[in-house]
């Protein structure tokens, strides 16, 4: 590797040298290397970002050696539904696609807005090609993705461009099984396109995983985005989303279950960068002890663009046992004036009056914990649609063990 | 029966443990009804909480069974499986819970700890449609969750259901009649009356003599200052309603 390379990134740590290396091996692109730079002015970003401090990618991925878990099972695959795999190995296109899309899987690597903002992000961009998915207007369109591996890195992008009217319902299932995943997911949505999110995560206690979507919504374009996370070592699900013109509406909510040794972090940017446009979102977290939550949300409505914003912002976890730890940034940066804005924040153990009640009745405390928690978790999966009931399959599973 | 002898306890942790009840005794023989009256804060809640379990509260002396069995080493849903029911005084909202499956969670935790077989879910909803029809309940309320925007007397009329629902052993009903309208009162002590048997037993803790002229108690009990301090017929309250504690507050000194 040539001393330039070697020194994109100061003083790296091993998984650095390591990406370094792996983007060396790659055929020379101008875009390519544009990315591979705005990565490597953080590198992993850490503890001396900012926005990275509670979530520490540089010291939490170490060596990239294949983990040894067995694959993990995904809840949200169906029979019937065109599946998009996303592997160390590279990209699965689906055997059939359904009416409406359009499936193109590039080698090349296409430009990226903000790469700066979204470190790992870039990295994902700069490390493979794109698949671009156009959908048309028309009837719903039902789309699966796994992200998975085996192996050392699973790098992954794709990018949907949502045409006007048109309507994409799409469920990430993020399961691990590499060192080191991290995913780059696209949306525009043009004028009254709607996009319907269900975002599974479940990761070992040896992997490190994130993903980074960037979504962006023309006129009266709507999306609802619900996610389930379960943590790895380290695990980021950030969403970084623009509404771009009037009469967007977004939600983003997200539950996050962190046992020990688990760390799940939940990040969101939304710029409202037109008058009259909507967001809501509410994030629910439960911790065991050994585990760590972490929620950042910002909200940037502008001085001119952003009036008429209607948004609300709610973040409520519970530490379930001594030692649980949660990390909870609200942050509103509302400059213009003719604006509604809500934000709430709390943090704290189950209510002892709830579970005396629950426990008088003759139900046991584990179980108690159990539903307590999985009623207050609820709200967060209720936009999940048909996937619902799935998300809280899977919360009730991890709650099952919880005593 | 339900023996209560010397009971002494406190409530809140280390330093800040205040003593609530002082050498209290009772005995409320099965099949028969007791009611507990007594000013504010005499103890009456504390003493339900205490037979009850919940945490917070330190037994510092004596002793409670029930037929027999100690209540006071288990745990909460062990005095629950054996046939120990509380009807709040302040009712608890569980958001995100509904009433019906929350009803059902317990009746089966309940059977299973007593190793009896869980209830089906046809046999289920009609015992609960017949309960809430008894008790004049809508039953869409059913599907909410639990207590959660209730008003005060439709929260009273959820407890009524649940015991009736869960056909306790022995009922400990704190303060149900109040925040009750005059037909809810007369409904729910009709509820409670069907629950009256041989094999139950049953101490209600009012204010009023009033829910007691629908419901009859065996005995009347006066709590005050954490210990008993006068027992008597279905006559006592009536006196106490008249005169009000002054009197037999004055005769335990
Ligand atoms: N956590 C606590 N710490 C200190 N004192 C407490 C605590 N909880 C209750 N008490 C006190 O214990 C006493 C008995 O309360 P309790 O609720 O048992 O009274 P009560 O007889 O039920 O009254 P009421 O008729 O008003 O319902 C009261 O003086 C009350 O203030
Ligand atoms: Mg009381």
């Amino acid at each position: 590797m040539s001393t330039a390379l070697k020194d994109l990134i100061r003083n790296p740590t091993v998984a650095e040298l390591e990406l370094v290396a792996r983007y060396a091996a790659l055929k020379a692109d101008a875009r390519r290397e544009r990315l591979f730079e705005a990565f490597a002015q953080t590198g992993l970003p850490g503890r001396r970002a900012e926005n990275w401090r509670w979530s520490d990618f540089k010291t939490a991925v170490g060596q990239l050696d294949t983990p040894k878990a067995p694959p993990a099972r995904d809840p949200l695959a169906r029979d019937g539904v065109s599946t998009l795999r996303f592997t160390p190995a590279g990209f699965v296109a689906p055997a059939s696609l359904p009416a409406g899309l359009r499936l193109l899987a590039k080698e090349d690597v296409q430009a990226m807005g903000g790469a700066e903002e979204a470190p790992l992000g870039a990295l994902a961009a700069a490390l493979s090609g794109t698949v671009l998915v156009d959908v048309s207007a028309g009837a719903a369109v039902h789309l699966h993705m796994v992200f998975q591996g085996p192996g050392a890195i699973n790098a992954a992008r794709v990018v949907f461009l949502l045409r006007p009217g048109a309507q994409l319902h799409v469920s990430e299932s993020h399961l691990g099984g590499a060192a080191f995943s991290t995913a780059l997911v696209e949306f525009t949505l043009n004028k009254g396109a709607h996009l319907h999110r269900t975002l599974y995560q479940a990761g070992g206690a040896d992997e490190a995983q994130a993903v980074t979507a960037l979504i962006e919504q023309d006129e009266g374009a709507e999306s609802v985005q619900t996610v389930l996370a379960l943590g790895a070592r380290i695990a980021r699900i950030e969403s970084r989303l623009v509404h771009r013109e009037t009469g967007s509406k977004a939600t983003l909510n997200a539950a996050y279950l962190a046992g020990a040794g688990r760390h799940a972090d939940i990040t969101t940017h939304v710029r409202h960068g037109a008058p009259a446009c909507t967001t809501r979102q509410a994030t629910k977290g439960a911790v065991l002890a050994g585990g760590r939550g972490v929620f950042q949300g910002k909200f940037l409505v502008p001085r001119t663009s952003g009036q008429q914003t209607d948004a609300s912002m709610q973040h409520n976890a519970l530490l379930l046992e001594e030692g649980a730890e949660v990390f909870a940034k609200p942050e509103l940066e509302i400059l213009a004036d003719d604006v509604q804005c809500a934000h709430g924040n709390t943090s704290g153990a189950l209510d002892g009056a709830q579970l005396f009640y629950l426990r008088q009745r003759g139900i046991p405390l584990a179980q108690a914990r159990a539903m307590l928690t999985e009623a207050f978790i609820a709200e967060a999966l209720e936009g999940a649609g048909e996937l619902e009931e799935v998300l809280r399959h899977e919360a009730q599973a991890w709650l099952s063990h919880v005593s | 029966m339900l023996k209560i002898e010397n009971l002494s306890a406190t409530v809140g942790e280390g330093e800040g443990a205040t003593a609530i009840l002082h050498g209290l005794s009772l005995s409320v023989p099965t099949g028969e009804v007791h009611a507990i009256m007594g000013p504010n804060g005499a103890g009456k809640s504390t003493l339900s909480y205490v037979l009850t379990g919940r945490e917070g509260y330190t037994v510092t002396g004596g002793t409670a069974t029930l037929n027999g069995e100690d209540l006071l080493s288990l745990d909460p849903e062990a005095r629950a499986a054996k046939g120990m029911f509380l009807s709040f005084q302040y009712p608890v909202e569980i958001p995100g819970v509904p009433v019906m499956t929350f009803v059902r969670t317990a009746m089966n935790a309940q059977r299973k700890a007593r190793g009896e077989p869980e209830i089906s879910a046809p046999e289920f909803i009609k015992k609960s449609r017949e309960i809430a029809k008894v008790l004049s309940l809508d039953p869409e309320m059913l599907k909410r969750p639990v207590n959660v925007g209730f008003s005060g007397g439709e929260k009273k009329r959820l407890e009524i259901y649940q015991m009736m629902m869960l056909e306790p052993r022995f009922m400990v009903l704190d303060e149900t009649d109040s925040g009750l309208d005059i037909d809810a009162l007369r409904t729910v002590a009709e509820g409670v009356n069907a629950l009256r048997s041989p094999e139950r037993g049953m101490l209600v803790i009012t204010h009023y003599q009033r829910l007691l002229d629908y419901i009859k108690p065996d005995k009347v009990h006066v709590l005050a200052k954490g210990r008993i301090i006068k027992t008597g017929g279905p006559e006592l309250a009536h006196r106490l309603e008249a005169e009000g504690y002054d009197g037999v507050l004055a005769e335990a000194v």
